[in-house]
């Protein structure tokens, strides 16, 4: 079931009821279960049959790891739960990739073999609830925290439905305590979370899919060179189709949870004022980029294995954290892409420190300041404007990086990124006019609001606004959410 | 922000967002527009759920914008007591969803599939393009899509202003005018009051577009472009070859006890003189019924039809369509279309 549609309407209001009738607080817990499970149904029936299996493995299995000592039996126990969860993942997402990779190897080595399509159907949200659970199985096996009692409560936490499909990915820890106590919304957090809810719809349906999406798709599915300037505004609609897309189902997944009283966790924090590589992916994707960071990038060694091991590992995390958004190796130079930035912002970093330390020994704080403002002007030096030039520095490579991310193929993204860099001759000219001034306005808006909101969050926004400033925002938001009507579709991240 | 204050921001913007829907669509109706639903995939696959009632209850339609224009299916329904199951799609070849059919095992029903050679006889992506998706929406609609059509019908029976092709934000946005660089094309739009779709998919031109010579001429002004692309006919073996698809597909539906007709609605003026130099009877239709083995109704066949005309060039004005679809019920009743007693002179002569 998409956020975006009125089965969703329908259903968020039965839900509201529900939860606000006096029952006994298990009753709710197992009305907001079957909710669940039904919000999923929505999509594809089949399919709940393998969030059952994913959850009643974990379950069992993360209660056996917590109780078990035998540290073979511990290991057997982890590698079920591993082949249970990644196997599932492997072959939903990664069949047809790997078996088209297979294919394209066998036919290099001169053996005739073409297979039939197998037609795998992607379950929606696959890889969302695939690393909720495998969280909880690691954390067991490391006995970083106690088992969930009740399968209730388990179930409960993997298919609550506001996160169920794209996040933000929870942790055990997060959530679960949150079902132990009866939980309904207070009149503030009812109407922060309806806030939220229209924000989230206003930022998919009419930022993402009615201003965005069209020149996008325009320039991505364009066939011939373009202009340096259809190609730039192609790929920074899609910049900030991605972002209102994937933040606006986060920010309702946020807003219906805390309609009903419970709690997610935040999962972009304007990114794109991000002043590094490392604090994009401190403000992207949060969840996923902790989730990276504490079960693949830390077990790998992270830093603490030397310079060249922690190259090695800021490389492997990325590189699959890619491959997680997409079966394809478009999605995995993403992934590298990213990768060499965090490497070369390290390596920076590190000469620079070097330098500091240097300098440091021979001239006084003082003197380094003295010397510093007499070489540029003080508008160079400023903290700020150098942060803001680092801020366009790091959206700058993130654009070029969605290149590849969006291009169906690696030949789409050359002839793109060729255009986009004048390299190409006969470029054609393709976006109306409109779509420029639209794409225009909403990219500098964006980043702007980003590099005025880096240090707040939307909660510390409605905090300060006057009332009728904030009815008449949310009316707007409304309002062009009731005109953009059904030019609207299912949420990017849905595929993932 | 205190509750209080947040409560009374919520209020506010309820209040606004209840004034202006309610003066948006009052404005809309000042205007002569009245609630008609999106002709649109969603309306289209709930449409074609109904392709499977018995062969003597239903005929099913395909074709593109002509036979939902033309055909007036309360004018079809009470004079045969059938249901029309439009499925045409505007702007698209017929032979997709000719296929789509052919290839449901299910389907053994009564089809007429109205040819608009421009389009019929291409294989250009584009006159793929809606149908495509259609049968894709079809296919793979789920639970949730169903249900949120069913909401959606509801509303859109009510609201003017849910027609999203005039009043959404995207089509507000193409009303803005703004010159293009040179190279740069975008499909003319037509006009707000152009075409207006009912429930069962029938399209219609009101009163307002009718009496309005400036819309007309936007529209004749569309043909007048699309009629002037120089790309030449499809001929020789690329003909041939849709000549054996669409046989193929036919023998499909025949070899399941099902029946095909096709037509061909009338046009006008110097669209209709452009479509019959490119496209001659002759070598187009007539052949492409010999190849199929296949009856077909040819507007200009009939006397009643060949003089009826269509205001902007395309398509009949509802009351035309009215001539036209009796004349298509006869035309049908002679060749043995509806089964059992047949249709009582009475309803022939309505």
């Amino acid at each position: 079931m998409l956020f975006n549609s009125y089965t969703f309407i329908v259903f968020f209001i039965v839900i509201l009821i529900l939860h606000n009738l006096r029952f006994a607080w298990k009753v709710k817990k197992i009305n907001l279960l079957i909710a669940s499970y039904i919000f999923y149904a929505a999509w594809n029936p089949p399919f709940v049959l393998l969030l059952w299996l994913s959850t009643t493995v974990d379950f069992f299995v993360g209660r056996a790891l917590y109780r078990e000592d035998n540290k073979r039996k511990r290991k057997w126990l982890l590698v079920i739960s591993l082949i249970g969860n990644l196997g599932m993942l492997s072959f939903f997402k990664y069949g047809g990739f790997l078996l088209d990779n297979f294919v394209t190897l066998v036919n290099a080595l001169g053996v005739n073999y073409h297979p039939a399509n197998p037609g795998i159907i992607l379950p929606a949200g696959i890889s969302f609830y695939t690393f909720t659970t495998l969280c909880y199985t690691i954390d067991m096996y490391k006995k970083e925290s106690e088992p969930v009692k009740s399968i209730l409560d388990f179930s409960l936490f993997v298919t609550f439905f506001p996160h169920l499909v794209a996040g933000p990915i929870v942790r055990p820890n997060q959530l679960v305590p949150q079902f132990a106590t009866p939980k309904k919304a207070t009149g503030q957090q009812l109407l922060n979370g309806l806030f939220l809810l229209s924000l989230g719809l206003f930022m998919k349906v009419v930022m993402a899919d009615t201003f965005l999406a069209g020149p996008a798709d325009t320039v991505f599915t364009a066939h011939n060179n373009l202009l340096p300037l259809d190609a730039w505004m192609g790929v920074l609609a899609f910049s900030g189709q991605i972002f209102f897309d994937f933040a606006g189902y986060s920010t309702c997944a946020i807003g219906v949870a805390m309609c009903l009283g419970f709690t997610l966790p935040q999962n972009f924090r304007f990114p794109y004022a991000a002043s590094g590589f490392s604090d994009f992916w401190r403000r992207w994707h949060m969840t996923l980029s902790a989730w990276l960071r504490d079960y693949l990038y830390i077990p790998l060694g992270g830093n603490r294995k030397g310079s060249a091991r922690t190259y090695v590992n800021l490389m492997l995390t990325m590189l699959l954290g890619g491959l997680w958004h997409g079966a394809s190796w478009t999605f995995v130079v993403w992934g590298a892409l990213h990768g060499t930035y965090l490497c070369v912002e390290r390596w920076i970093e590190q000469i620079r420190n070097k330098g500091q330390l240097h300098t440091s020994i021979y001239i006084p704080a003082e003197g380094k300041k003295v010397a510093r403002a007499s070489m540029v002007p003080s508008f160079f030096t400023s903290i700020i404007t150098n942060r803001f030039i680092k801020m366009l520095f790091v959206f700058f490579f993130v654009t070029i990086a969605w290149v590849f991310f969006r291009s169906a193929n690696f030949t789409t993204a050359w002839h793109l990124l060729s255009s986009m860099f004048g390299r190409v001759n006969n470029g054609a000219a393709l976006l109306p006019t409109l779509d420029i001034i639209k794409v225009s306005v909403i990219t500098i808006a964006l980043v702007g609001t980003h590099w005025l909101m880096r240090q707040s969050s939307i909660a510390d926004l409605i905090k300060k606004l006057n009332w009728k400033l904030l009815g008449i925002i949310w009316a707007a938001m409304i309002i062009l959410l009731v005109l953009s009507q059904k030019s609207s579709d299912s949420f990017i991240y849905f595929q993932f | 922000m205190h509750t209080k204050n947040l409560l009374k921001a919520g209020i506010l913007g309820l209040v606004l967002v209840t004034t202006f829907i309610l003066g948006w669509e009052g404005y809309w109706r000042s205007k002569g527009y009245v609630a008609t639903y999106n002709d649109d995939k969603v309306l289209w696959a709930n449409k074609r759920h109904e392709v499977y009632r018995a062969k003597e209850k239903a005929t099913v339609f395909i074709g593109s914008s002509r036979i939902k224009f033309d055909l007036d299916i309360p004018t079809w329904e009470s004079m045969t007591g059938e249901k029309a199951v439009q499925l045409a799609l505007v702007g698209t070849s017929p032979r997709l969803l000719l296929e789509d059919l052919a290839n449901d095992k299910n389907f053994n029903g009564k089809l007429v599939m109205d040819i608009t050679e421009v389009l019929f006889f291409s294989n250009a992506p584009f006159v793929n393009k809606s149908s495509s998706e259609a049968i894709g929406f079809y296919h793979k609609q789920t639970p949730s899509e169903k249900f949120s059509s069913l909401v959606d019908f509801a509303l859109e029976s009510k609201l003017a202003f849910l027609e999203e092709s005039r009043f959404s934000l995207s089509a507000l946005q193409g009303d803005i005018p703004m010159q293009n660089r040179p190279g740069v094309y975008v499909f003319p739009s037509f006009p707000k009051s152009f075409s207006w779709t009912s429930y069962d998919r029938q399209t219609y031109m009101p009163d307002i577009f009718l009496s309005d010579t400036n819309d007309i001429k936007r529209v004749t002004g569309v043909w007048a472009m699309l009629g002037s692309d120089p790309t030449p006919a499809v001929d020789g073996n690329a003909l041939t070859e849709i000549f054996k698809e669409v046989r193929t597909n036919i023998d499909k539906i025949r070899s399941r006890g099902g029946k095909v007709i096709l037509t061909r609605t009338p046009s006008s003026g110097p669209f209709a003189m452009g479509e019959e130099k490119k496209y001659p009877k002759d070598k187009y239709w007539n052949q492409l019924l010999a190849y199929t083995q296949t009856d077909g109704i040819h507007y200009f066949d009939n006397p009643v039809t060949k003089v009826l005309t269509c205001p902007e060039w395309s398509h009949l004005a509802p009351k035309d369509a009215v001539t036209y679809t009796k004349q298509l019920v006869m035309s049908l009743e002679q060749k043995g279309w509806f089964s059992g007693e047949g249709l009582t002179q009475n309803t022939l002569t309505n």
